[in-house]
């Protein structure tokens, strides 16, 4: 295979990422800027109820449907219809029992008969504590990760950049998502953790070509080598992320609209999961080196301990 | 770990017999003699893929009442009587922290009415009213001092309470055939009893209210004695009166609870959940297979095979800890789907490269599986350490998505590091040497070195 600086032109891949991660950060800024919530944050995050009715008629539009609730009031329900399937969605604030039975018996008289398909009701106490466990889960992972790392590679470097990429990766990910104004609910947990499963995992089988290089101690500078293991690896990155994506890319097209927005993130999860290993990781981990060996006290790598088969 | 090729193919067959045993059950011993039966997958499905509903109840703190963890606990076995009294199969109950019961009731119909069941705190009380009859509807306030009056005028009346539904012996719904009503007659047992009888004895020609959850359902007159027995009269619908019965036979909760998170999915939603993602899984699998096969040729081949092993012993996982598969579930086992390929990715070009180095077949295979070890190794256990943190901290959909996965990281290294490596070295050793170097894609003569 041919082989490119790749590692030379650092600067570029750097700017590289930067420029896709831009129109996220961008649509997150504007829609900060502009006094609305960053995110579209779902009943799962806010609190709330959230209904998915099927009305006999499938051709019941959400006009009708909010003509239907004008009497009770409910201003503020967010009403979407399912193009595929021709189902509404109903999104109010927290309604207790008897509050629901009174907006569907409203649905029923205003717009005619259905069948309940969903109900999500959360609490806000919920909410917020789902965002307190996913940042909490997040930086202890993160710390159990670079110690990991770090005592199986033998030097920090290798950790600090693999975290760096993980970072690059939810960023841009939540950026999509402000991007897409797609829901944030429990199924983007979903997806950030899959960030969280992926990210290191595809970055750490690129460090262990580096690694192996590395111990083989060739006396080639250490962007060289970093280049090298890069497309050394690079058939292998490309075929896990193909076939990976080739199989979220069917749950995409075939699972049906619950599993779309889900899909969708998991897709954008592996694609930046496996090239922020080449773009971010690697560059990073050579300029770490470069400054370190400047000021002498590079580290030594040495070759992964052998477990035996 | 020198084991003839043959006896390693065997072994492999083994497991994945005992595999497809455990997920679809085709046999099954009845009285000692092995029966066939028809295979059914032996899976529970979380209640977003079959239908059901999603309780989570928060224990509230009242005056008066403190909040512990074994009233937690006693609450939950009322809540369990009224769940088992609902006829849902196979409800789960657990306690989350110190104060939250989480409440599963897989295909339900009416999620309405079970919610109502299994909030209410049910404490019946038999109230001494005196002259004063009490409205239907009417209802004492969180004190106890004060009554609502149903038109909303509140007058001040302390509650004087004679005896409570906590000294019940039985309650049943019945039918009285001349009012054309349903009523509930109850019993009471011991202290209690005697109790009731010494107050009806003292009280004739006094209202004696009764109330539940401190809201009145009848306040009629005690015109004899009563011995420990006798009847609630409410103008019952027939469910309502059956309701009461079995709330009041399961007692009361130690402490009122509040439902702070519900999710029902319809049975509906649940098919077709179930339908798509069966569907999508299916045609991913083949599509997999197929790139896999394609690109690879015979040992992709294998991969695959061990991949459909890998499938097959997720769900004998599952099927064996009585785990529970739900969307994010999914997720789960097709990013371990992912983990799988990719550990056997990562061995087939170690080993394409050994090959083209000019290694023979038998030194590439053994080459590129021990260099493959620690990026495979390394490269899960990151991924294991954040789902660990993941199941140690989080709640619901999370926990599930956090297990999959480190079920699937754990099954995907033992079929890349095992199972692909067995069927490699079993085709090596029959003679389908060409057919596995035949993916370093060598010229003609290097090849026919190789193998």
């Amino acid at each position: 295979m041919k082989v490119w600086d790749l590692i030379g032109k650092r600067r570029w891949l750097y700017l590289g990422s930067l420029l896709v991660m831009a129109p996220g950060i961008l649509a997150l800024a504007i829609h900060v800027a502009a006094g609305r919530p960053a995110l579209n944050w779902g009943v799962d995050f806010t609190g709330g109820t959230l209904m998915t009715v099927r009305f006999e008629d499938r051709d019941v539009s959400t006009g009708q449907v909010r003509a239907a609730l004008q009497p009770i009031g409910h201003e503020e329900a967010l009403i979407q219809r399912i193009e595929e399937t021709g189902d509404i969605s109903l999104r109010t604030g927290d309604l207790d029992d008897r509050e629901r039975a009174r907006l569907q018996e409203a649905l029923r008289q205003g717009v005619g008969p259905f069948t309940v398909l969903s109900v999500d009701d959360v609490g806000p106490k919920i909410g917020r504590e789902l965002r307190d466990i996913a940042i909490l889960a997040l930086l202890i992972g993160l710390a159990l990760q670079v110690v990991y790392v770090t005592a199986r590679f033998g030097s920090v470097h290798f950790a600090v950049a693999a975290n760096v990429a993980l970072f690059h990766d939810l960023l841009l990910v939540i950026g999509v998502f402000a991007l897409t104004r797609a829901t944030v609910d429990a199924s983007f947990v979903a997806v950030l953790l899959t960030v969280i499963g992926y990210s290191i995992n595809d970055t750490i089988v690129v460090f262990d070509r580096i690694r192996e290089n590395l111990a083989l101690r060739t006396r080639e500078p250490f962007p060289g080598l970093v280049n090298r293991s890069l497309f050394e690896a690079l058939v292998r990155s490309i075929n896990t992320g193909v076939t990976t994506l080739l199989a979220i890319l069917a749950v995409y097209v075939f699972g049906g609209p619950t599993l779309r927005d889900f899909s969708f993130g998991l897709m954008v999860a592996v694609l930046t999961g496996a090239y922020s290993s080449i773009s971010i990781a690697s560059p990073l981990l050579v300029d770490m080196h470069l400054r370190a060996e400047r000021r002498g006290t590079a580290p030594q790598v040495r070759a992964a301990p052998e477990p035996q088969p | 770990m020198r084991s003839h090729p043959a006896v390693r193919l065997l072994v492999i067959l083994l497991i994945v017999s005992a595999a497809f045993q455990v997920v679809f059950q085709p046999v099954r011993l009845e009285g000692g003699i092995p029966v066939l039966q028809p295979l059914q997958p032996n899976i529970r499905l979380g209640l977003d893929l079959q239908g059901g509903m999603r309780l989570v109840l928060e224990a509230e703190e009242v005056p008066g009442v403190e909040v512990t963890p074994e009233k937690v606990d006693a609450a939950m076995r009322v809540i369990q009587h009224r769940v088992d009294a609902l006829g849902v199969a196979e409800p789960v109950l657990q306690r989350q922290g110190a104060k939250r019961i989480i409440v599963e009731l897989p295909g339900l119909r009416d999620p309405q009415r079970a919610k109502e069941m299994i909030g209410k705190t049910a404490l019946l009380e038999f109230i001494d009213t005196g002259p004063q009859a009490m409205p239907h509807g009417a209802e004492w306030t969180a004190d106890g001092r004060r009554v609502r009056l149903p038109d909303g005028t509140l007058i001040d009346f302390p509650k004087r309470v004679i005896v409570t539904g906590a000294d019940l012996r039985d309650a049943r719904a019945e039918f009285d055939p001349n009012q054309v009503a349903w009523f509930v007659r109850f019993a009471f047992a011991g202290e209690g009893a005697r109790r009731f009888e010494e107050h009806t004895a003292r009280a004739i020609g006094q209202h004696l209210t009764i109330a539940l959850d401190n809201r009145v359902i009848s306040s009629p007159v005690i015109r004899a004695r009563i011995p420990g027995e006798g009847v609630i009269e409410g103008n019952f619908a027939a469910a309502e009166a059956g309701d009461l019965a079995i709330l009041l036979r399961g007692g009361a909760l130690p402490v009122p609870v509040t439902p702070i998170e519900e999710r029902t999915v319809g049975p509906t939603l649940g098919r077709d959940s179930i339908d798509m993602s069966l569907r999508a899984g299916w045609i991913a699998a083949i599509i997999v297979v197929l790139f896999v096969t394609l690109y690879y040729r015979l040992p992709g081949f294998l991969a695959s095979m061990a991949l459909a092993i890998y499938t097959l012993m997720i769900l004998a996982v599952f099927s064996g800890l009585g785990a529970t598969l739900t969307l994010p579930g999914i997720a789960g086992i097709i990013l371990g789907l992912g983990i799988a390929v990719d550990g056997n990715v990562i061995i087939f070009e170690r080993i394409k490269e050994e090959l083209r180095m000019g290694k023979t077949l038998r030194a590439a295979i053994e080459v590129g599986w021990r260099r493959a070890l620690s990026a495979i190794v390394d490269s899960n256990v990151t991924t294991v350490i954040a789902m660990v943190v993941l199941l140690w901290l989080g709640t619901g959909p999370i926990r599930g998505f956090a297990v999959t996965l480190i079920i699937g990281v754990a099954v995907s290294v033992f079929t890349a590091l095992l199972v692909t490596r067995w069927l490699v070295e079993f085709c090596a050793s029959v003679g389908l040497g060409r057919g596995l170097t035949s993916m370093a894609r060598l010229p003609r003569t290097a090849a026919e070195a190789g193998s």
